[in-house]
Parts: C-alpha cells; sequence; structure tokens
C-alpha cells in the first residue's frame, strides 16, 4: 500500500514539524521566565519606575520686619501633543473653534482667529510637542484644564503641563539689585540671592515614582524615599517703607537733574544694618531701574564728603582746633602748577576751621593738610588706614571694589596728591564706605560693619543669627569725636546744606560736589558728582544716610541742592512714621503704668507673661495657684487650690483652660456654660470629692 | 429520512467546545487585565475594550450557534459562493475601505468595523477543500497544483495589497495542507532553503555565502559524480542560489516597508539605526520576563496594566498571560493550543468525507501558524508580524473568524457519520 505509506510519512512529518517548533516556543518561553529572568525582572522595575528628583523650595527673602521681597511661585508651562492616540479628528475639529476662542479670552494676548490658525498648523504637521502658552499661574491653568478638547487631558485632549518654580519679587524693583538674582550656572550670580544661594535652595529629594498610562508618574511606598530640605529664609535687615521711600526719592532726583545714575543707602546708626539701599540707574530709553549695586560696587572719589577724615586727623593730631583760623584766599589758591578752587565762589579771606568745613573749602582744608603733613604724609595716610578706609568692608553681597588710598611709596604719589587727597581726590571709595565712616561719629566713635542679613530661618525658627558686628571700637578720642559732631550739625545750620535745615528733627552731615574724571577727557567735561552723607536727629542719631548722585546734568551739581532732598525725603518719612524719634511724647512713665486685669491662674506663668510685658506683680507666696488682689492690683494672692488631696479646688476667676485641668485632674465630670473667666461653680471649693461626680461652671466675660 | 431525526448536538465533540470556550475566557480576561482602567472596573463596561471583547464574545457564540444549526451540507455546496462573496468584500475594501494603523483593510459597519481580511480564511479553506475533494484531482498534475495554489494565494494577493503583509502569510500554513494531500515535499524543501538562503543573506557576507555555497555543491559533486544528471541540478541550484544571494539586498531594502526590514534585522540580532526599532519585542520580553515562574498575578502585571507593551490587548496579548500568571500560565495556554491542534488532527483523521478531512486539515494548519507566529514573535523567535492569537486577540472579526472557522469543523465532524461526501 503505496499510498498509505505515503500519507503516513507526510502525516508523520507535519506532526514532527508542529512539534519541533512547539518545543522551540515552549523552551523559549520557559529561557525568557527562568534563564533570564532576573534581568527582565530588574528591567520591568527600571523601566516602571524611576528614582524622581523632587525639588526643594528656594528659600524667601524677608525685609526685618517680616514682609516678602523674594519668593518662589509654581509657574506652568502648556504644551500639546497634537498626535496624541485619542486626539480623533472629530474631537480636534469640533473644539478647536471654541478653544482658540477661550484661550484668546483667557490670555488676551492673541486673537481666536490667531490662536485657531495656529493651533491647526500644528495640528497639520502633527507636532507632538506644541508650545501652547509659556508662564501661566496656577488660577490659569485651572480654567485651562477646563476648556474644551483640553478637558479630555492628555489622552484624548494632548494635553501636557510642565511646572517650575518661578521667582517672584513682590516689590519689584525695590532693592532688586540687592536682593539679586541667581540664575544658571552661565549667569554671574548678584546682590543676597547670589551670596546665600546656598542656604536658599534647600537640597532636592528624591522619590520612587512609577510609570503609569498616558506617561504620567505616580508615586510609590518607598523606604528609600528621601524628602526634599527646602531652602532657608533669608531675613534681611532691609526695611521696605524706607527702602520704598528712598527708591521714590531718588528717582525724583534723577529724573529732575537728568543724572546718569545714583545710589542710597540708609544704615542704622547703633547696629549697621542697612534699612534701604536704592541704586538706579539709566537705560538707553532713559528710563532708570536697578541696574547695578552703585553703592557697593562703584568706588570713586568721593569729593568734599572726604574732609571729615582730614579734619579728624588734624584735630586728633592735634594741629588744629575747629575754632583756629585759615585763609581761606577768596576761594583760589595755587599748588605749584595747579590751583586749587572751591567749589563755591565767595569772598571770604581768614575764617574759622569749621567754617570753612562748613562752607566746604577745598582752599582751606587742603591747606591745612599740606601745612601739617607736608614734611611726613606717612602720617596723614596712616590715619586714614586706622580709619579702615583703605580695607573692603566685606559685606554679604558680591561685587565690592577694593578702596584706593594712595601711599607714598606709590608712583602716582606726587607733591599734589597730599592737597587734593585731603579734599577727596586722588582716591577711590565707595558710598558704603564713606557712610559707614560718617556712621561712626555719629555712633559715638564705634565703626560698625554694615550688614544686610540680620538671620537665617528654616520653617520659621531662626538657624543662624547675625549680630551686629564692630570694626573700630574707638576711631577718635572723645574730644575729636565732639568736634567732628559740632562741625557736621555746623554744615547744616549754617553751611553748604542750610537747606536741610528744618524745625522738627536736626541734620548733622557733610555736602560733597566732586568733579569726576572722565576716562577720555578726564576733568575738562566738568562732570560732576553731586553727593550728602549725615545722620539724623543730630543730638541722639537713629539713621545715617548717604545719598550720591552722579551726572546730573541740568545745571546743578551741588551735593546740597541734588542729593540733599533725597536726604531730607528719608528723614521726614522716618520723623512722620518712627515713634522712637519723639522721645518727648512717651507719656507711660513707669510709675504711672496701668495695671491690666488678669484672670486667675499658674502664678508662674502669670509672672512670667507680665514681665514680658514690663509689669511688675508680686506674689505673696510659692502656692502654685494665684490670683490678683482686685482688679487693678500688683500684687497677687494665693487661691484655695491644693492639688491631689480630694478636696474641690477654687476656680473661680480662672480661664476655661486651667479650670478644666484642675477639675478633671481630681476626677470630677465638668459641664460648662458660657465664656470668659469662670463666674460660679456648683460645687463649692473644699468639699470633699467623691469621682466622677458632676460639677457645672458658669463663665463669663 | 434517517437523519432529519438527529438532534442537533449528537455527535458533536465536546472536547474542542470545552478548549474554545478555555480559550476565549483566557483571552477576555487577559484584555481585561490589559487594558485594565481603574475608573472603569467592571469587565462589562463597553467603554473599554474588555467590555466589547464580552459583546463579540456573545455575538461569536451566536454564530457558533447558527454554525451548527445549519445543514452541514451546506458548507461543501456553497462553498465556492461563500469563497466568491468574500473575495467580492475583499475587493470592495479597496473602494470603501477605511485605513486603521496603516491597513487599508477595514470596513465601517455603523460604528464597528469589519476586517474582511479575517473571514477569508475560512473562506479559502472551503473553497481549497471543496476544490480537492472534487473527483479527478490529481496532485501529481502541474494543473491542480496551481489551482489549488491560486485559491488559497488569492485572498493573500488582495490583503497584502491592502497593506497587512502579516495577515497575507498566513496563506501560505495551506501549503502544508497541500503537502498532506500529495504535494511533493520538494516544494517545502525549497521553500525552507529559501527562507534559511534569505537568512544567511542577510546575516552573512554575500561572497562568503557563495564561496560556500559554492564549497557545498563542489563536495555533492564529488560525491554523486557518476550521476550526470546531479551535476545538472548542482550547477542550476548553485547559479539560482547565488543569484538570490545577490538580490537579497535589493528585495530587501526596495521590496520591503522599512518597518518590516526593521524587525526583520531585530530579529536577526542586526544593529538598527532607528531608535527603539526592537521596541515592541524589547518590551514583550520584559514583560514575559518578569512574569517568571509564577508570575504576578491577575492586574498585577506593572507593564501589562500601564501600558508598557504596544498592541497588548491584540497582537502582543500573551505578553499579559506571561507577565502576570508567568512560565506556568504560559505553558498552560499552549498545552490548551496544542490539545485543540492534537485534537483537530486526531478529528481529520477519522473524517470519512474528503471535503471534511481537507478542511480539518486547513483549520489545523490556519491555527498552528498563528499561533507560531504570534507567541514566536512576542518572544523574539520570529519577526514582528502583527496578526492575532485565536480565540485570544482582542477584537471581534479576528473571534468571529476563528470562530466559525472551528465551529465548521465541528458541525462537519458532528455529521462525519451521516452521510458520505
Amino acid at each position: 500500500m503505496n499510498t498509505k505509506k505515503d500519507i503516513f510519512w507526510r502525516i508523520g512529518l507535519a506532526y514532527l514539524f508542529m512539534i519541533m517548533l512547539g518545543a522551540a516556543i515552549a523552551w523559549k518561553v520557559f529561557y525568557i521566565q527562568s534563564v533570564e529572568g532576573q534581568r527582565y525582572r530588574s528591567m520591568a522595575d527600571s523601566i516602571t519606575t524611576r528614582y524622581m528628583p523632587v525639588l526643594a523650595d528656594r528659600g524667601n527673602i524677608y525685609s526685618y520686619d517680616g514682609r516678602l521681597l523674594a519668593t518662589s511661585l509654581p509657574n506652568f508651562e502648556v504644551r500639546m501633543d497634537m498626535k496624541a492616540d485619542g486626539l480623533t479628528h472629530e474631537i480636534f475639529q469640533q473644539g478647536i473653534d471654541s478653544l482658540s476662542g477661550c484661550m484668546a479670552g483667557l490670555f488676551r494676548d492673541k486673537s481666536t482667529t490667531d490662536y485657531k490658525k495656529q493651533l491647526t498648523a500644528a495640528r497639520k504637521r502633527g507636532d507632538r510637542y506644541f508650545l501652547v502658552k509659556k508662564n501661566i499661574t496656577y488660577p490659569q491653568l485651572l480654567q485651562l484644564k477646563a476648556f474644551p478638547i483640553f478637558r479630555y487631558g492628555q489622552y484624548k485632549g494632548g494635553l501636557i503641563v510642565l511646572q517650575s518654580n518661578k521667582r517672584t519679587y513682590p516689590y519689584k524693583e525695590l532693592a532688586n539689585r540687592t536682593i539679586g538674582y541667581m540664575r544658571d550656572a552661565t549667569v554671574q550670580p548678584v546682590g543676597l540671592e547670589g551670596a546665600f544661594n546656598n542656604q536658599l535652595t534647600g537640597i532636592p529629594g528624591k522619590r520612587l515614582m512609577q510609570k503609569v498610562s498616558g506617561g504620567e508618574f505616580i508615586p510609590i511606598n518607598d523606604k528609600n524615599e528621601l524628602d526634599p530640605q527646602n531652602g532657608k529664609d533669608l531675613i534681611t535687615t532691609i526695611d521696605i517703607n524706607l527702602q520704598d521711600v528712598a527708591e521714590n526719592a531718588l528717582l525724583k532726583t534723577l529724573v529732575a537733574n537728568e543724572a546718569d545714575h545714583g545710589c542710597v543707602v540708609v544704615m542704622d546708626v547703633k547696629t549697621g544694618a542697612i534699612r534701604a539701599i536704592a541704586n538706579l540707574g539709566r537705560n538707553e530709553q532713559g528710563v532708570y531701574w536697578e541696574n547695578y549695586n552703585y553703592a557697593v560696587g562703584e568706588s570713586h572719589e568721593p569729593g568734599s564728603t572726604f574732609k571729615l577724615a582730614s579734619i579728624m586727623a588734624l584735630v586728633e593730631d592735634g594741629f588744629v582746633d575747629i575754632d583756629d583760623t585759615v585763609d581761606v584766599e577768596l576761594g583760589i589758591h595755587q599748588y605749584w602748577n595747579q590751583t586749587m578752587r572751591d567749589a563755591e565762589r565767595h569772598n571770604l579771606t581768614r575764617i574759622t576751621v569749621r567754617s570753612a568745613f562748613a562752607h566746604s573749602s577745598n582752599v582751606g582744608i587742603s591747606k591745612l593738610v599740606e601745612q601739617h603733613y607736608n614734611k611726613d604724609p606717612e602720617k596723614y595716610l596712616s590715619y586714614l588706614r586706622e580709619l579702615g578706609l583703605d580695607k573692603k568692608l566685606n559685606i554679604e553681597i558680591p561685587g565690592e571694589q577694593q578702596p584706593y588710598i594712595k601711599d607714598t611709596k606709590d608712583k602716582r604719589f606726587t607733591r599734589y596728591s597730599l592737597p587734593w587727597m585731603s579734599v577727596g581726590y586722588e582716591i577711590q571709595i565707595s558710598p558704603l564706605q564713606m557712610l559707614t565712616l560718617y556712621n561712626s561719629v555719629a555712633n559715638n566713635g564705634v565703626m560698625m560693619k554694615p550688614y544686610l542679613v540680620q538671620q537665617i530661618q528654616e520653617y520659621g525658627l531662626p538657624v543662624q543669627h547675625f549680630d551686629p558686628v564692630v570694626l573700630n571700637k574707638k576711631i577718635c578720642s572723645d574730644e575729636t569725636l565732639q568736634a567732628m559732631k559740632i562741625i557736621l550739625k555746623e554744615v547744616v545750620d549754617s553751611g553748604t546744606a542750610k537747606n536741610l535745615r528744618n524745625p522738627n528733627y536736626s541734620v548733622a552731615g557733610k555736602t560733597g560736589t566732586a568733579q569726576i574724571a572722565d576716562k577720555k577727557h578726564g576733568y575738562a567735561t566738568r562732570i560732576y558728582q553731586s553727593s550728602f552723607v549725615g545722620y539724623f536727629p543730630a543730638e541722639n542719631p537713629m539713621y545715617s544716610c548717604i545719598v550720591v548722585v552722579n551726572a546730573p546734568s541740568k545745571g546743578v551739581y551741588y551735593g546740597s541742592a541734588v542729593a540733599g532732598p533725597v536726604f531730607k525725603e528719608i528723614a521726614d518719612k522716618v520723623y512722620a512714621t518712627d515713634l522712637d524719634i519723639h522721645p518727648a511724647e512717651i507719656l507711660y512713665a513707669e510709675n504711672q503704668q496701668l495695671i491690666p486685669q488678669t484672670k486667675a491662674g499658674s502664678r508662674h506663668e502669670l509672672l512670667y507673661v507680665c514681665n514680658q510685658l514690663g509689669i511688675n506683680l508680686q506674689a505673696q507666696s510659692n502656692q502654685p495657684w494665684v490670683t490678683q488682689q482686685s482688679g487693678d492690683s500688683r500684687q497677687l494672692v494665693d487661691k484655695n487650690v491644693v492639688e491631689a488631696t480630694g478636696i474641690v479646688p477654687d476656680v473661680k476667676g480662672m480661664g476655661l483652660r486651667d479650670a478644666l485641668y484642675l477639675l478633671e485632674s481630681c476626677g470630677l465630670q465638668v459641664s460648662v456654660a458660657g465664656a470668659g473667666a469662670v463666674l460660679s461653680q456648683s460645687i463649692n471649693p473644699g468639699a470633699v470629692i467623691q469621682k466622677g461626680t458632676n460639677i457645672s461652671i458658669v463663665l463669663s466675660l | 429520512m434517517y437523519y432529519q431525526e438527529r438532534p442537533v448536538n449528537k455527535g458533536i465533540d465536546w472536547l474542542m467546545i470545552m478548549l474554545y470556550l478555555s480559550l476565549i475566557l483566557i483571552g477576555w480576561l487577559s484584555i481585561f487585565a490589559a487594558t485594565y482602567d481603574e475608573l472603569q472596573p467592571s469587565i462589562f463596561d463597553i467603554d473599554r475594550a474588555y467590555g466589547r471583547q464580552f459583546l463579540w464574545i456573545i455575538g461569536a457564540l451566536l454564530l457558533a450557534g447558527t454554525v451548527l444549526l445549519t445543514d452541514s451540507k451546506f458548507y461543501p455546496a456553497f462553498a465556492y459562493v461563500i469563497y466568491g462573496l468574500i473575495m467580492l468584500l475583499l475587493l470592495a475594501v479597496f473602494v470603501i475601505g477605511s485605513t486603521v494603523k496603516g491597513d487599508k483593510n477595514w470596513i465601517d459597519i455603523g460604528s464597528f468595523q469589519l476586517q474582511p481580511s479575517e473571514f477569508a480564511k475560512f473562506a479559502a479553506n472551503l473553497a481549497l477543500a471543496k476544490y480537492l475533494s472534487g473527483m479527478n484531482i490529481n496532485m501529481k498534475l502541474m494543473r491542480t497544483r496551481i489551482t489549488a495554489i491560486i485559491i488559497f494565494m488569492l485572498p493573500a494577493v488582495f490583503i497584502l495589497l491592502q497593506g497587512d503583509a502579516g495577515s497575507a502569510i498566513v496563506y501560505v500554513a495551506f501549503f502544508l495542507v497541500l503537502f498532506r494531500f500529495g504535494l511533493p515535499g520538494s516544494y517545502l524543501a525549497i521553500g525552507l532553503y529559501v527562507i534559511m538562503l534569505s537568512v544567511f543573506a542577510l546575516v552573512l557576507d554575500k561572497y562568503l555565502l557563495i564561496l560556500i555555497l559554492f564549497v557545498v555543491s563542489g563536495i555533492l559533486w564529488f560525491v554523486s559524480r557518476r550521476n550526470r544528471s546531479i551535476v545538472l541540478i548542482l550547477a542550476t541550484g548553485f547559479i539560482l542560489s547565488a543569484g538570490y544571494v545577490l538580490t537579497t539586498d535589493f528585495v530587501f531594502n526596495n521590496l520591503l516597508e522599512p518597518h518590516q526590514q526593521q524587525r526583520i534585522s531585530v530579529l536577526l540580532g542586526k544593529e538598527v539605526k532607528v531608535k527603539d526599532a526592537d521596541y515592541n519585542v524589547r518590551q514583550s520580553k520584559i514583560a514575559i520576563g518578569s512574569g517568571g515562574l509564577w508570575g504576578k498575578g491577575f492586574l498585577n502585571g506593572t507593564l501589562t496594566k500601564y501600558n508598557f507593551v504596544p498592541e497588548q490587548s491584540t497582537d502582543f496579548i500573551f505578553c499579559t498571560i506571561g507577565e502576570e500568571y508567568g512560565f506556568w500560565g504560559s505553558t498552560l495556554v499552549l498545552l490548551l493550543f496544542l490539545t485543540l491542534l492534537l485534537r483537530i488532527l486526531h478529528v481529520a483523521q477519522r473524517q470519512r468525507s474528503r471535503f471534511s478531512m481537507i478542511y480539518a486539515y486547513g483549520v489545523a494548519a490556519i491555527i498552528f501558524f498563528h499561533l507560531l507566529i504570534n507567541v514566536g514573535m512576542t518572544i523574539g523567535l520570529m519577526p514582528v508580524i502583527g496578526i492575532p492569537l485565536p480565540f485570544i486577540s482582542y477584537g471581534g472579526s479576528s473571534l468571529w473568524s476563528f470562530t466559525i472557522l472551528l465551529f465548521i469543523l465541528v458541525k462537519l465532524d458532528g455529521d462525519r457519520l451521516a452521510v458520505l461526501r
């Protein structure tokens, strides 16, 4: 039977073929699942789960009175996947018109037609990551998520939302340059954001996330999860009210004088804390903005304000008394080939030193310095160095310049150097360094280091506190200091800054009008720098302040006229708002103190609270529970409370918390009515307690 | 009449039906796991694939009932008519078809889509069985061979033109049927030789391969040098093979679509320029491999649940089984299929009618081919060819077509004693 044999081997072959292939499949499945299983399991874990960084919140920056200067807000970017699996032709066509309309309505940046055109074009291109809108807020995002098409979410609506944190500055330009910014590695960090970046940044955490449908990741529980450590907060010394006044006053002056740039620094006399620091420069469009920290970073020839140091040296070294006289020669003196002129024309000849200072006579001051230090210029220079004028202040923020005080070994030290240095030329110091000198006069000779950050906090608790730093305990003798205070006050009372005089408070300070050397033309172009530096109130200084206005171009350039008004506006503001400046008006004398009525309660707590408020109460014994003898009495008397004796305590006059504590801790059931202090209790004090008995107390305000 | 009194269930092969029911149930649960959505956790929710598959299963059971209630003489009688109608439907696709995932092989019927290429399988099987069971059929005649091949390759060509190369390849399975009924073994041998040659041509250096061919031919010639005709065959074979080897690159690069080239390259372990060209297979192997011996458990497969494997409810459904039930689950499913196939072959052998027997072999061949390719591709043994796993994969057309395919056999088998055809 040939046919049968033939069929038999054909079937046999077919079976064999099937079984071989079947075996191959079974073997491969087994191989993948057992032999390679371990590898695939770890691969499965690695593609379905991933450690994702959890960004730490950047710390906030606060003003010294706790107002937000810089914070981070979430910020969203919306993109669209035009080829999302579920985004069908129908969904897109039906929703595109209303979506465009909604977006035009929400953002108001493009018309409905524009939006529709863009979205349709992107759809046609099949763009999978089309940028719809950047920088939208959370409320906007919520609205957007309800729009047609987008309301279907990522899978059907193609909506992709990316979150980032955006740094925002609630006070915008205020102290902008000092608060600064921290962008990426390529941009030079600026201000406090840069200087305290490490503290502000925090440490990112990591979290195990699992990928779920639609490409989203959800967190899963994991022991190795690392919480992010949020950045710490900075509490600066900035007083936002003063900052606001300073910035506005400076702006007004800059605009009025069409100046190139200017700065203001206000410092707390006692501590050196900077309360305001404003820096404005003009851009090409003529608009002023915080473009550079001039107060810290711009060293320049200070001009007349530097005369304070010269006079201080002369008086301290005993060469001159402020009541001595000096011939100011009608304001013109010839030093060899160079002429020294006073900034303001006058017809004075021999006047007192104090009056030469008050009128800011270059001739007078330079003659005195030249006369007394000619033989030993190093003596004068060493005093300047003793004042620390040649050293950096090392303020927190970057950008401080090295001050430049020539010494006699310097090649550029000529015979002209001494007289010109004495009136603030041929040296370079920054406004902040100049202010530090004046502040130490105001602070009775104690030179404080200026600082911007008083505390670093974490979750509202201080982690690092910066105390004021003394740079120089005594910059001169008391007599010299007195003399300096007198002549600085005289500048305002009868000298170049008479316009700052006012009946409410007194000011001491010094004007400065310096010619600036232009890089190209030297002093020939007659560019001026007007400044005023001083402190107020003159008798009991609270704040010192420097104002520098560079290159006023309206013909007025005297320090008093240009910089003075800025100083005055700040001082006026302080006078109007700061109660401490009105000592005579504080009426609450110690012996007239009113004693507030307190609730009965713990002796320890009552004494502590009143002590903190400066109210002096007296207790008759060491009993833990007390009450006032009468409503406004200073005397505390004991309550009839003996804990854990089985006797009902007297809770009359106590607050609810204390009353409940005492009654319940001796086993009574308490029912309460009313609010305030306990007026009556249903079981009289002194009764024997039966555990679980009900006691009702009535409270009243 | 004698068989008018026969109840419908008499002679039904219940084992095949039980296997069928087990497989569609496993399929339904796997689809549930593969497309599971926590928000729509009901397996009957028709917004999700699992709910729709439920509807398809109901439809399939109704179809099965209809097939069983139809007189078994209907199938041989109307084999050519059914074949003709389905061919018209396949042609109609070119006119009214809609495109899904690049293949224009769907016809919209209301909100559902029908894939005529699936139904062409049982139609071709019926027509082939009808033709080969006819009078005066002699497989030794070239004319008979070519007619038979045309019958089942015609739908394959139509389907290929629709862009669905995967579904077209399945029709190669009918060569196995032809082989069983007398096609010379050389056809299969040549087929296997061409496949092997293609693989070697793509993997090895062309000229090295030609050199090897030359050496092998030389040795064969030396061994049988006394036989003149062998020399001629060897020479012709060598020249044709060398020519084929030299043209494989052209065929590969110009006649295959880029994604097909990538899939083949991936399978052969060659470097693929396109990133993630092996994504499907890699993800699929990770899913199956991570299942391990015992699996991760129902609805616990992370790759399954979160859509890591593309097309998981359809072509890559085997991953779900592999991941969630592990090796024992995969083996169970494969054993069910093996049992079904062996049962079908057993059923084939007991047929008295030649039509039924040929039809039965056709059913076995088609199911076997699907199983081989589908499971083979999910485990990286075969190139990625997008065809469903019978009874398991999501999709109405495929489920219905396999149901009809199988239940015609059940019906024919049930009536095997009743009549001689």
